[in-house]
């Protein structure tokens, strides 16, 4: 990280006097009422649209709540309701399912990544390729994707099929081990353009001439994207790795075209059932607990991913 | 080949710097290219099937799957114009993605500088940060609304677009830029007499220029594809957004198969030439990351 | 880079003036209220704009000290959007359900009672088959009135039949298993129903499978014939009778299917029919047959009007309900749209015009008037979609072949009966 001063321009100690005449004490409170101030509409917007509403989920779990009438306090007795839920032990299980699938998805997208943002001729055409799924209106990819993994007339099975690989069709679908699987593949199809501008962004900050330097001294590439770009690209990583956390839930529409959490829960999620729980089975204290519960298991996800990283989301150094 | 063995200097970079990447560390050119064209088509196939259904409002559950449009034709985009006020919603859209655009921007490149200096509480606003990610939107649509309805911005632009304004990835996208330029560059500003403000504007964000690219790509996609809170706050049937126009094509009474898909490769266009537009600055990215060296 | 942070300041100045624009356009476009004012919520027919727009000059006309507000949300968000506004204190004041979802908002108090502006307005109860108007019945209160109506219906590929050596429409369940297995060859499939809203319970009542208990306390389907129907639906999955795509689909799927023309039957209500012929070119009155399941059984999936409990307008917004499912614009409704209506005088007439222009269609609609004392599928419960979640998953792991028949019903009684709090 060091090396990164060294290769600046040199500035020599003598030319670091501050000119100005305030004292050090009222700099430092000076730059204090300024990263306030910086943080401040940020802030400001999560608390309202963020924290607020999870306090008012919070408030919420402990009632009996009615939309039509009177609500009462009832303590803990959805959460412990939740313990006995198996669909709720299933949603959590698909979540998990999910976020163990996110490095995957990472790891094709920065492989990507790495291809594009090399010299090759036609980069812009396959960045914009890899981007392209990303802003499509879910309903449109659901509908086409539930038709690929249709077991009589889909596109997958036909290709399947026509090149000898299985005899008879898969119900994707319609089968409880394959159902999840097929979401994930279609959701990585879709997120890959997300991932890729947050890892391209993040190789636009590691400095070519560290490439050089290395080349230079003979290191492979291996070496390189080991010693070089995997360490600098520690911040980007994590950042992907959360988006992967977020996934679990950002996905909600995908899943919810594609199957409704079915058949059977086996692709319910956590957010797709506080969605239903909340407005189709009208209990929507219950969703608040679900909130609750889902918001502390992923933010101990994101801790622990946070600890792993060195900290400051991946960001070690200056 | 000479030039490598210079010192590095601005200059030389900034002409040459992009094009030595190759030869140092990347794979030979035909086996990238193979990579990616493979990539490119299992990623293009679903697509392909939503481009030819547009055209010709085909059936898909037909057996077996025909690779070629059968009677195409472009009248499916015509009719998106007629089922909905698309002049109308394409305007509402474009208001508030730009008042999206540019809140993220700004706000988010602020909240980033803060979180570049060394401050305490640094660590529980990144923990607070980190954590508001995890509360996804499904599960608080009643209380933004409550609270929308409070400072009185209901079926407004800015109402549908506040909730928007800022996002936690993008802080971070442009944190990770922000620490990556040397501090010494920083100092070396300071001593020259710029101002903070001057500091961010001259020296930060140009070299962070992938980072506010991403950005704003980021930011106006989520704006634009935006469905379940324009539903919610809006109510005056001529504010609303694009996406919620979508509901005209989702008739159970009659075949809006075509129409549907026109639409929605009509709604993703605008997304794909934002990128377009941003994608040159990762370019710029490539010979500025040379600079921050 | 210079011209990257032209095109920011240009956008900066534009948002500017845009948000200046938009703020004074906003401030001007709300207009302190003098009128009183009625909205009304209608689920997924934002094609019939211009017949809404006619309501509400007509009843500007009746009532001019009335503004008229119309919205429409899509079923998936239309109980994110209902509640919601229930819960800021702002419910539209009529709202257009669909199936079922009204039992929850009438159980837990969200709906007026009709009941008595029905005593009081007479001839508005003779307006409509009453058969329909009792859908919406719970515990003993009428709590909407008919916008429109359907159940289902089967609808028969009559090549496929053809190609199969059949001849004639199924008559009971077991005829029906037949002849789909006999269908069944290749990417072709025997028969589909569509599955939400209880729309392939008859298949269970043509065999005197009943849900619950006549008080409704208790499921009573754990029962050897309701076995025996499962096993039976299991079977016709699994060698193609049953195309998968009836247990796990919702509308596209199931519908552009049949439309393909790759399965022989379908069982669903009368909106598929003009939705399917849209997308097959080979449907005419040679190729499609229309009729009655077996046993005549149907399960109605039909839309009604009721009035939010929250409503600072209920006796204004009867006087709306009144208007719209009078005979003049019910009629409108049912040639804009074709769909029946319930009001007997206007779908009589309908039904008369449509044998004359669109005979295919009119048969499709005759049968939603047919045989309306053997509705199933719509018992008037509280908790209507939480029974639904506990008990169809169930069906789904039995036909999908995660369990076999017996422990599927067993395991959905336990989960239905804890449901109903035994």
């Amino acid at each position: 990280m060091s090396g990164l001063t060294s290769i600046g321009p040199n500035i020599s100690p003598s030319t670091r006097r501050k000119p100005s005449a305030a004292s050090p004490g009222s700099k430092a409170r000076r730059e204090l009422i300024l990263v306030w101030c910086f943080l401040f509409p940020s802030l400001a917007v999560f608390f309202l649209y963020r924290i607020l509403p999870l306090i008012w989920n919070l408030v919420l779990s402990v009632q009996k709540f009615s939309i039509f009438g009177q609500s009462e306090w009832i303590g803990f007795a959805h959460y412990w309701a939740l313990l006995d839920d198996e669909v709720f032990w299933m949603a959590l299980k698909n979540t998990l399912l999910f976020i163990a699938s996110a490095p995957c998805g990472i790891v094709i997208a920065l492989m990507i990544s790495l291809m594009v943002n090399t010299e090759i001729r036609g980069r812009n055409i396959y960045r914009t390729i890899v981007f392209l799924s990303y802003p499509l209106m879910t309903v449109a990819v659901g509908i086409i994707w539930r038709w690929m993994y249709d077991e009589k007339v889909g596109l997958f099975n036909f290709i399947l099929r026509t090149i000898g690989l299985i005899d008879t069709p898969l119900a994707f679908l319609q089968s409880f081990e394959l159902a999840l699987p097929a979401v994930l593949l279609a959701n990585l199809w879709q997120i890959l353009g997300f991932y890729m501008i947050i890892l391209l962004a993040g190789l636009q900050n590691i400095p070519q001439n560290l490439y050089e330097a290395s080349a230079i001294d003979g290191a492979s590439r291996t070496v390189q994207f080991f010693r070089i770009t995997l360490p600098l690209l520690r911040p980007s990583l994590f950042l992907a790795f959360v988006v992967g956390i977020m996934t679990s839930f950002t996905s909600f529409d995908l899943v919810y075209v594609m199957t409704q959490g079915g058949p059977s829960h086996s692709t319910e999620l956590l957010v797709t059932y506080i969605y239903k729980a909340a407005f189709e089975l009208s209990r929507i204290d219950y969703a608040a607990t679900l909130t609750v519960v889902q918001f502390v298991l992923l933010v101990t996800l994101t801790w622990l991913g946070n600890r792993l990283s060195g900290g400051e989301a991946g960001a070690g150094r200056n | 080949m000479s030039q490598n063995m210079q010192p590095p200097s601005v200059k030389s970079l900034l002409s040459n710097g992009a094009k030595k990447r190759t030869s140092s560390h990347a794979l030979p050119t035909w086996l990238l290219h193979i990579s990616l064209l493979l990539i490119s088509f299992c990623l293009l196939l679903p697509f392909y099937w939503v481009l030819k259904t547009s055209f010709t409002g085909e059936n898909i559950f037909i057996y077996p799957p025909s690779l070629i449009p059968q009677d195409p034709h472009p009248f499916f985009y015509i009719d998106t114009w007629y089922y909905i006020p698309f002049a109308r919603y394409l305007f509402n859209s474009v208001v508030v993605s730009v008042l999206a655009i540019v809140a993220n921007v700004v706000f988010n490149a602020m909240a980033a500088y803060a979180l570049t200096k060394h401050f305490k509480g640094k660590s529980l606003v990144i923990t607070l940060l980190l954590s508001c990610l995890m509360i996804p939107f499904q599960t608080t649509i009643v209380p933004a609304y409550l609270i929308t309805g409070k400072i009185g911005l209901l079926n407004s632009y800015l109402g549908v677009a506040l909730p928007t304004f800022s996002t936690i990835v993008c802080i971070f996208i442009y944190k990770a830029s922000f620490d990556a330029i040397p501090t010494s560059l920083i100092e070396a500003a300071r001593i020259d007499g710029l101002s903070e403000l001057q500091v961010i504007l001259k020296i930060m964000i140009p070299l962070s220029s992938s980072a506010v690219a991403s950005n704003v790509i980021l930011s106006f996609i989520w704006s634009w594809n935006n469905f379940l809170w324009p539903l919610i706050v809006i109510r005056d049937p001529l504010m609303q957004t694009l996406p919620l126009g979508l509901s005209r094509f989702l008739s159970y009474h009659e075949n809006t198969t075509g129409a549907l898909y026109a639409f929605c490769t009509m709604v993703l266009v605008p997304g794909i030439i934002i990128f377009l537009m941003a994608q040159k600055e990762f370019i710029r990215g490539l010979t500025s990351g040379a600079t921050k060296g | 880079m210079q011209r990257f942070f032209i095109r920011f300041r240009e956008l900066v100045s534009c948002l500017t003036i845009t948000i200046a624009a938009c703020s004074a356009l906003l401030w001007s476009t709300s207009a302190v209220a003098q009128q009183k004012k009625i909205s009304f919520l209608t689920w997924n027919i934002s094609d019939q704009e211009e017949l809404f727009k006619e309501w509400i000059a007509e009843f500007k006309k009746i009532r001019p000290d009335v503004d008229v507000e119309w919205l429409d949300k899509k079923g998936p968000e239309f109980p994110a959007y209902y509640q919601t506004q229930v819960i800021a204190g702002t419910p539209p004041d009529i709202i257009n359900t669909q199936g079922g979802l009204w039992l929850e908002y009438a159980a837990a108090g969200g709906l007026v009672d009709l009941t008595p502006y029905l005593t009081k307005d007479a001839e508005v109860r003779k307006r409509f088959n009453s058969d329909y108007l009792g859908s919406w019945v719970y515990e003993s209160k009428n709590y909407m009135l008919p916008f429109y109506i359907s159940k289902t219906l089967m609808f028969y590929n009559k090549t496929m039949f053809k190609e199969a050596g059949l001849s004639g429409s199924p008559q009971n369940f077991e005829q029906l298993m037949d002849f789909s297995t006999k269908m069944a060859k290749g990417e072709k499939t025997g028969m589909l129903t569509l599955n939400f809203d209880w729309l392939y319970w008859s298949l269970f009542k043509m065999n005197g499978v009943e849900l619950l208990t006549a008080d409704n306390k208790k499921a009573a389907f754990n029962t050897p014939k309701a076995v025996q129907v499962l096993d039976a639906l299991i079977k016709a999955t699994n060698n193609g009778g049953i195309n998968k795509v009836s247990w796990t689909g919702r509308w596209v799927e199931p519908n552009g299917a049949f439309a393909a023309g790759n399965v022989g039957m379908l069982q669903a209500h009368s909106p598929a029919f003009f939705f399917i012929r849209g997308q097959a070119p080979w449907i005419n009155s040679n190729t499609l047959g229309v009729a009655q399941a077996p046993g005549g059984w149907a399960t109605p999936n039909s839309h009604g009007l009721g009035i939010s409990k929250g409503s600072k307008n209920p006796d204004i917004a009867w006087e709306f309900l009144k208007m719209v499912t009078s005979q003049k614009w019910t009629e409108r409704l049912s040639e804009r749209r074709k769909v029946l209506t319930a009001n007997i005088a206007s779908d009589k007439t309908t039904l008369d015009k449509m044998h004359k222009q669109d005979p295919l269609a009119a048969t499709v609609l005759q049968t939603q008037l047919e045989q309306t004392d053997k509705l199933t599928g719509n018992w008037p419960l509280a908790n209507d979609s939480r029974i639904k979640e506990a008990f169809y998953p169930e069906i789904q792991n039995a036909v999908l072949g995660r369990k076999t028949a017996a422990e599927a019903l067993k395991d959905a009684e336990t989960k239905v009966n804890r449901v109903l709090g035994f």
